[in-house]
């Protein structure tokens, strides 16, 4: 792969990533509509998915926004949901870090779950930047485009989130699991991560998603340096 | 004001992601980190996935017909034997949309 022609690894990265940012249509869609029925410009809304890009905190700010929320409890609540950035770029570290500072900025702004999820697999050698940038752009430039036809339809999109489009992001997210799970410490992971997602969700907990993934990851940690599961 | 909330989330978010991949920043991550951040795939996306199964419409929903959990047993399965993304995804995809028709 690093001997790839840059404009290939860029498509082959483009190409990987559009059934995941065909499963975003809805949220893109809601980002843009919901901003404007809570009375941001256009220009705001679509702002929103320029600059920060990140679809949940998005929705959750614009909801807050519209509840009358203060601009430091939208603000601790962002943190909070977009935290698994901060593990995402940990265990980018290695191969990210070493780029030059215009690669990093770049990759580092188009880091998002599905960016994480697709380009995580490579090490050191294996990492083609140009297929990080085209996994990472091409998401960016579908995100925003949503967005805009979410803007521009407004409110005339009725029943949009009750459409089940979101279970195409767990079929690809299972479809990127199944294969590692190989091991007891690492089924013992996902057991846990599913758990704690489940109890703490109910529970409404506003940062449960990334504070069961590491729940979960460290259980797989503590059972494979407790030797679980080795013959 | 919106401008100034949206610039704020804005910086908040790239702190996030851009905080561990500076090299300045003075970490060094031992065998032990790195270890636990192979973790990171299967515990992450895991905890992305679990709301989404069982709270389609923000409702625990624990039910065996649920039509979530069904297809993402079967995405597993997919996976298991064909061992294509894509393919696992649109198949399973069909099988949501049966299940939802039908349960």
């Amino acid at each position: 792969m690093p001997t790839a022609l840059p404009h290939y690894a860029f498509a082959r990265g483009a190409i990987a990533v559009i059934p995941l940012s065909l499963a975003c249509a809805p949220w893109g869609l809601l980002a843009g509509s919901m901003a404007i029925d809570a009375h941001f410009s256009p220009l705001e809304a679509q702002g929103l998915s320029a600059i920060v890009f990140a679809g949940a905190a998005q929705l959750v700010a614009i909801g807050m926004v519209k509840s009358g929320a203060s601009l430091v409890s939208i603000l601790l609540t962002t943190l909070l949901l977009t935290s698994q950035h901060l593990l995402y770029g940990m265990h980018l570290r290695p191969t990210l870090s070493a780029f030059k500072p215009r690669w990093r900025m770049s990759l580092g702004f188009l880091m998002t779950d599905e960016f994480f999820a697709l380009v995580s697999q490579y090490d050191r050698e294996t990492f083609n930047r140009w297929y990080a940038l085209g996994v990472g752009l091409t998401f960016y430039i579908a995100w925003n485009l949503f967005t805009l036809a979410g803007i521009v339809l407004g409110k005339s999109i009725p029943g949009l989130e009750h459409l089940g489009l979101e279970f195409s992001i767990a079929a690809t997210f299972i479809a990127l699991i199944t294969p590692v799970v190989r091991d007891v410490p690492t089924v013992v992971c996902v057991a846990v991560a599913l758990l704690c997602s489940v109890g703490l969700s109910f529970l409404q907990w506003e940062s449960a998603v990334v504070v069961s993934g590491v729940l979960g990851m460290s259980a797989g940690f503590a059972c494979k340096r407790l030797g679980v599961g080795q013959a | 004001m919106i401008f100034v909330m949206i610039v704020a989330m804005g910086l908040i978010v790239f702190l996030n992601r851009y905080l561990f991949i500076e090299p300045r920043l003075p970490v060094r991550l031992t065998r032990g980190a790195r270890e636990f951040l192979g973790f990171a795939v299967p515990g992450m996306l895991t905890a992305i996935c679990g709301p989404i199964i069982f709270f389609a419409d923000h409702q625990l929903n624990l039910s065996p017909a649920n039509p979530y959990l069904l297809a993402g047993i079967c995405a597993v399965a997919l996976m298991f034997w064909t061992r294509n993304v894509l393919l696992t995804v649109l198949l399973s995809m069909a099988l949501f949309y049966l299940f939802r028709w039908w349960l």
